[in-house]
């Protein structure tokens, strides 16, 4: 078992490398440079070279990368030529932020899912089932800044139950952002739900047609132990991979969400820095978004082997 | 020690709620949002490139302003008068007045703030407008003299610069974040990345403003600030015009449209064959039905036809010429300048701002009429400015400025922004007049000449100029609808 972890652990280590090689890459294949780009209408052939000095754009890119990656391992993630700041300084907030933003929403998303995945899998085919499965695949297939506009338009404008657009900074107290964060991850939390109660139902259904069932059905197993202790537990495995990874594909969801409702997150920032012609820190908040994808289906990897024990024995 | 720890908790939200609602009556708060353009880097220095520009407009003061007809009127200065040969200005300022720290104001602040738009080290943007001050001398505490290095009549005009506000002498250092003004309001917290609040000036030497407070959110996303409008969540919001139809005819919004000075262009190299020729050049321009294309562009009346002068309607020099579309008039121009079968441009443009590649494919339909082909080229957003911006024939999109600015900016010979490389030196001499001429009149007339010289020779096509539009909670009273220039913003007022 202790080979599989280590393998994969190596796997994530060598995605991130590989990651860091693409993202760098990717810069230097545009045209121009992070200093054309960013002064942009302003530019003099002056300002230009100072700000190419004083980005050190000057070096061959083999050994800006060298360079690059050694502050990156050491934490440091450049500076931004936008603001002015250490980069590592402006995401800290921001990195908080979009957690909290997406805790919410898996723990609300996440038990829900869960639920309805369970009772529309045991009542495959019923009228709770069919609506059920009805309303996640509409929520999967609208566009999350149309259903947090109609979440807007809802519950902030025509109900005026809550207010709609963030109006909070990224240095707001923790309590005061989970407040602001309701609407926001009820759009991700429609998603999110929808997409591992599809996974749940499908898992669901095949356990309840499998030769353990069957046995416990025909031994007479009450209805309630029959799936707390059997359908359950064993539908739920293949659902950790399948929820470790729609949380990272939430990523892509929090840069959208975090627009529309004004939440000073990471998702924003990114868009405000593409905005801003920031290239270093649109890079490194690239970068981050790799690393949180890496760790959190390393994370789900994990935990499934250790929940599965044939996952354990399959190799080594 | 949890339980202490919740109690407290409930204990201090239940006080500060308290305290919300018993302060939420008195106060008479004006919600706005900035749309955090330099990330956070936004400057409380007015004359800075990054000036937090939403705030500025707030906090501080001018020397001359604006009255309503676009003429000069008396600010923090009460009074200007020229030498004969208009190389000297006199100015006698207000006395009484306060800035925000409860010091006086007088003419050593009025002379360090002009002299430090000229200081090199700061790379003001002002600089290019001011650069003609040589220097500043306080006469007295309430009078200054201002020497120009060259003769200019239209100093009031330049001095009115959304971007000329005075701070407190030797204040340079700090006023990127104190923002000490003599404006109605001040600063109580910066936060462009977050909140940044202004309290009233109870001192304000107009009288004290209406409202109390005025509360600023960052939000870059402009769909964004749209639903925060609509949610009630802010009081005041500039719109575009797509976004107006979302505001009209709602009882709990005021839409207000005014005029502008902003255009989109085409700016035609004039040193490049064929556009070499002035019959050329002013062929491609006559045959656009500019109504036309100012309703397809922006939907009726939401602007003022222009006949290619950058200078905005309710500019007190702007030319009133007429250019109908003349279809014939282009052919025939084309024809005597040897291209009797029409001529092929290329026009460059880039989806950098709503409208910019539209615009070019209207010009493109409206010059077809003339036996125009003209091939549009959609170039690269990133990096437009630089590499296709006054290299090659492309539109343009630029920010309200006085005429003598943009006429002394982007047309006059080699200056650093003249797009469409126009060189005349009868045109720079036309503004070499004006700004020597003491009689406002005299100089309208060779302002209006340079225009017409414009339509006449000139690279650069401007078919209008669009309206700006803002939308206000139904609630708010005291804003004109005139752009913020003319707000007198210690008049603005919200019902409770």
């Amino acid at each position: 078992m202790l080979g599989v972890i280590i393998e994969r652990i190596g796997l994530a280590v060598f995605a991130l490398v590989f990651i860091s090689v693409v993202v760098f890459a990717g810069l230097e294949a545009m045209p121009g440079d992070a200093c054309t780009v960013h002064l942009g209408r302003e530019s003099t052939p002056t300002s230009l070279a100072s700000c190419r000095e004083r980005m050190g754009l000057n070096r061959p890119a083999a050994e800006r990368f060298v360079e690059w990656s050694k502050h990156l391992a050491t934490g440091d993630l450049g500076v931004s030529m936008q603001r002015n700041k250490p980069i590592s300084e402006i995401v800290g907030w921001r990195l908080r932020n979009t957690l909290v933003l997406s805790a919410v929403a898996a723990l609300i998303g996440i038990p829900l899912a869960i639920f309805l995945g369970v009772v529309s899998g045991l009542k495959r085919d019923g009228p709770i089932d069919v609506i059920v499965s009805g309303i996640a695949i509409f929520a999967m297939t609208v566009p999350e800044f149309i259903s947090g506009t109609l979440l807007i338009l809802i519950f902030s404008v025509s109900l005026g139950w809550m207010s709609g657009v963030v109006m909070i900074g990224y240095k707001a107290p923790v309590l005061e952002l989970i407040g602001a964060s309701l609407l926001p991850a009820a759009t991700l939390t429609l998603i999110l739900t929808a997409h591992i109660l599809r996974m749940v139902r499908s898992s669901v259904i095949e356990v309840m047609q499998s030769d353990f069932v069957l046995m416990a059905r025909l031994k007479g197993v009450p209805y309630r132990q029959l799936v707390w202790r059997h359908i359950v537990p064993n539908s739920l495995l293949p659902a950790i991979s399948v929820i470790g990874l729609t949380a990272a594909w939430l990523l892509g969801g929090v840069v959208i969400v975090e627009s529309v409702f004004n939440y000073p997150g990471l998702g924003r920032l990114a868009v405000d820095a593409v905005g801003d012609q920031d290239l270093p820190l649109v890079q490194a908040i690239a970068l981050l978004f790799g690393v949180i994808y890496i760790l959190t289906n390393l994370g789900a990897d994990l935990m499934a082997l250790v929940l599965n024990p044939r996952l354990r024995t399959m190799r080594g | 020690m949890n339980i202490g720890f919740f109690t407290r908790l409930f204990a201090t939200s239940l006080v500060s709620a308290l305290v919300a609602v018993g302060s939420a009556q008195a106060e008479k708060v004006f919600r706005r949002a900035n749309d955090l353009s330099f990330g956070g880097k936004e400057s409380l220095d007015p004359i800075s490139a990054n000036r937090f520009y939403e705030v500025n407009d707030m906090i501080y003061s001018r020397l001359i302003r604006l009255d309503d007809q676009g003429n000069p009127a008396p600010e923090l200065a009460e009074s200007w008068t020229p030498n004969d040969t208009a190389t000297e200005w006199t100015l006698k300022l207000r006395g009484g007045v306060k800035f925000h720290d409860g010091s006086g104001f007088d003419a050593g602040d009025v002379k360090y703030t002009l002299e430090r738009i000229n200081d090199p080290k700061l790379e003001s943007p002002l600089a290019s407008v001011l650069g003609i001050i040589k220097s500043v001398e306080a006469v007295d505490g309430q009078t200054v003299k201002i020497v120009l290095s060259t003769p200019h009549a239209g100093l009031p005009l330049l001095l009115y610069d959304y971007r000329v506000r005075v701070i407190p002498e030797g204040s340079g250092g700090t006023i990127e974040k104190s923002g000490i003004g003599t404006g109605p309001f001040k600063l109580d917290t910066y936060d462009p990345e977050g909140k940044t609040v202004l309290v009233a000036n109870k001192d304000y030497w107009e009288g004290p403003p209406k409202l109390d407070r005025v509360e600023y959110t960052a939000i870059p996303d402009a769909e964004a600030r749209n639903q925060a409008m609509l949610g009630g969540q802010l009081d005041y919001n500039s719109l575009t015009r797509d976004q107006e139809a979302m505001f009209k005819g709602n009882a709990s919004f005021t839409v207000q449209a005014f005029p502008a000075g902003g255009w989109f262009g085409i700016a035609f190299l004039a040193d490049v064959a064929p556009l070499t020729d002035p019959r050329v050049r002013k062929a491609i321009r006559m045959a656009v039905d500019r109504q036309e294309m100012l309703k397809l562009m922006t939907g009726a009346d939401n602007g003022e036809v222009t006949c290619d002068s950058p200078v905005k309607k309710n500019d007190p020099f702007r030319a009133d010429i007429a250019c109908p579309p003349d279809i014939e008039g282009a052919k025939k121009l084309l024809a005597e300048a040897g291209h009797p079968d029409g001529i092929d441009i290329e026009v460059n443009t880039a989806d950098l701002e709503p409208g910019m590649v539209q615009y070019a494919e209207v010009y493109q339909q409206q010059a077809a009429k003339a036996g125009i082909r003209v091939k549009i080229n959609l170039a690269p957003s990133d990096g437009y400015w630089d590499d296709v911006w006054m290299k090659k024939n492309a539109v343009t999109s630029w920010g309200q400025r006085p005429a003598d600015q943009i006429l002394n900016e982007a047309y006059r010979t080699g200056a650093s922004w003249n797009e469409s490389h126009f060189a005349s030196s009868k045109f720079d001499g036309l503004l070499d007049q004006a700004r020597s001429s003491l009689d406002p009149a005299a100089a309208k007339s060779f302002y209006v000449e340079a225009q017409k010289m414009l339509f006449e020779e000139g690279g650069t096509f401007i078919a209008y100029h669009e309206n700006g539009r803002r939308v206000l909670s139904s609630k708010v009273s005291g804003m004109p609808a005139l752009d913020e220039d003319y707000v007198r913003w210690h008049l603005v007022d919200i019902a409770e």
